[in-house]
């Protein structure tokens, strides 16, 4: 009778790392998918802040109208970062459902390694590709006047948040690439998630928004997202965002890693 | 008169491919809406309108969302177009006894039709969210007419790019056509918000002449100070369309006939 050893921790952390190798890899191959997940989210910037930036700008509390331009630039930034997330979350779920109907998920599934590895490889990799995407859209954003007011211990606070964000929302995504019957769904299904941004905070003040908008964009988890970037970066008022915003983080990355776990069991043998 | 019933004959099999596979149609008539709602109620409440009164946004936008509807029409009519291209049933079509004007005169007149309908739906719309028609009926009617010549005018736009463009590239290179052309514009916000450099591309844009014109004859707020722009904006919106169309038709007819045997 041969017994069959269970992974231990170190093999679990080994594979997850074998697995992240593979994903940056991927990145490198094809980098595609990445450029348009970075070019997305300055196109948005770009338009909003030239085409509606004035306008919009003009329109925000105690701003005057005539730098309103630069003040929607300050605003804009923390929704912009959320929506690049949320598109680097897009990219993880097309990866995903790629290797879900390449039938590669199904060789990974024979082979001795632990099951929870190959989804964090994902996971690890898609963050590590958010953070650098949110850089990138940063710089972009510095370079057309953006100018925090954050402290060395502000700026670290919101890598962090936005770290911790990056990791939620890719549980998320993988999720949905493994909820996905074909590529084209799962490229379709994280849509959601890139207009949750939207319906928040990130683009104008929930204030200015009709009642149940209004109500929807106060309770759901992009807005302390931004409103915690917000005010790390630009100094506003924190209040207990940061609190809600890891709280939100931790259920998402809960439900994101049962949600992907349960289809994984299920799901990857096609 | 044969021409014209080749025509309607072509006109009917585009229209039959919609009622067959509606999900693209559908799709682009709720895109729309959405656009639509989105900005008349996420930004509409942040947003306002030069020389307007506070809350005259729905009034400024509709028309404006109307013009650029007649501008996403042309993502559709370049799909068809290339699709047919592709598959070979542009090739079927020139080696049958019907004029290339029938052809692409039958596509023309399937996305008019469409665009007619389209325009409905969101004149629905606008009713139902508050937007009110302030002018008599002709110049409402005028106000049709002229975003219905825009959408005949950029339908050439797109049976060009079909014909010209073909494959996979094929969407993404009209989306980077029509999303610039949509934004920078008066569609959404008065040119004069916008920086020094980026105005003068929104005022010159076809679809701004056409969206101030179809302000005017609607009696909406055009969100626009007396200038050059809005004083002229009904000869532009009549002469704008014209000049692409003048550009665009000789050159599908040439694409049309330089297609690959």
């Amino acid at each position: 009778m041969t017994t069959i050893a269970l992974p231990t921790r170190s093999h679990v952390i080994a594979d997850a790392v074998t697995m992240l190798n593979r994903n940056l890899l991927h990145v490198i191959r094809y980098p595609g998918l990445s450029l348009f997940t970075i070019l997305g989210p300055v196109v948005v910037l770009l338009l909003t802040v030239f085409v509606f930036g004035g306008t919009l700008g003009a329109g925000l509390p105690g701003v005057d109208p005539a730098g309103g331009r630069d003040a929607y630039l300050a605003y804009v930034m923390p929704g912009i970062l959320m929506i690049t997330i949320a598109g680097t979350a897009a990219g993880a779920a097309i990866t995903v459902a790629m290797d879900m109907t390449e039938g590669i998920t199904a060789r990974f599934r024979t082979m001795a390694i632990s099951r929870a590895s190959v989804l964090a490889g994902h996971v690890l990799g898609n963050t590590i590709q958010a953070i650098i995407a949110v850089a990138l859209v940063l710089g972009v954003g510095l370079l057309i006047g953006f100018r925090p007011t954050a402290s060395p211990i502000d700026w670290l606070a919101a890598l962090g948040v936005l770290a911790l964000i990056s990791f939620a929302v890719s549980w998320i995504g993988v999720a949905m690439g493994m909820q996905a019957k074909t590529v084209e769904t799962a490229s379709n299904l994280p849509l959601i998630l890139t207009i949750l941004p939207l319906l928040g905070s990130g683009f104008v003040p929930t204030a200015s928004m009709p009642g149940g908008l209004q109500w929807f964009a106060e309770y759901q988890p992009f807005t302390p997202f931004i409103e915690s970037v917000r005010g790390l970066l630009l100094g506003t008022d924190l209040g207990s965002s940061v609190l809600f915003a890891v709280g939100w983080a931790v259920l998402l990355t809960i439900a994101g890693y049962v949600w992907s776990m349960v289809l994984y069991e299920r799901r990857s043998v096609r | 008169m044969t021409a014209i019933r080749n025509s309607w004959i072509i006109t009917q099999r585009d229209l039959l491919h919609w009622v067959r596979q509606p999900a693209l149609p559908i799709f682009g008539v709720v895109f729309n809406i959405m656009i639509l709602l989105m900005f008349a109620f996420l930004f509409g409440g942040a947003i306002e309108v030069p020389g307007a009164d506070r809350g005259s946004y729905i009034a400024f936008l509709l028309p404006g969302m109307f013009a650029l509807t007649m501008l996403f029409g042309l993502e559709s009519t370049m799909a068809a177009m290339s699709d047919d291209a592709q598959k070979g049933v542009t090739d079927r079509f020139r080696s049958m006894p019907i004029g290339a004007s029938a052809v692409v005169g039958g596509r023309a007149g399937a996305d008019v039709l469409y665009s007619a309908l389209s325009l409905a739906v969101l004149i629905v719309g606008g009713l139902l969210i508050g937007w009110r028609v302030e002018s008599d009926l002709l110049s409402a009617l005028a106000a049709v007419a002229l975003l219905l010549w825009l959408r005949f005018a950029l339908l050439w736009v797109g049976i060009f790019l079909g014909l010209f463009v073909r494959g996979a590239g094929a969407t993404s290179a009209v989306q980077v056509l029509v999303w610039p052309l949509g934004f920078i514009s008066n569609v959404f916000v008065a040119p004069e918000t916008m920086p020094a450099w980026l105005a003068p591309i929104a005022d010159w844009n076809p679809i701004s002449a056409t969206a101030t014109a179809a302000r005017q004859l609607f009696g909406n707020p055009t969100g626009v100070t007396q200038n050059w722009f809005s004083e002229n904006s009904i000869t532009l919106a009549i002469v704008g369309p014209l000049v692409i169309t003048l550009i665009f038709l000789p050159l599908s007819a040439i694409a049309y006939r330089r297609l690959k045997r």
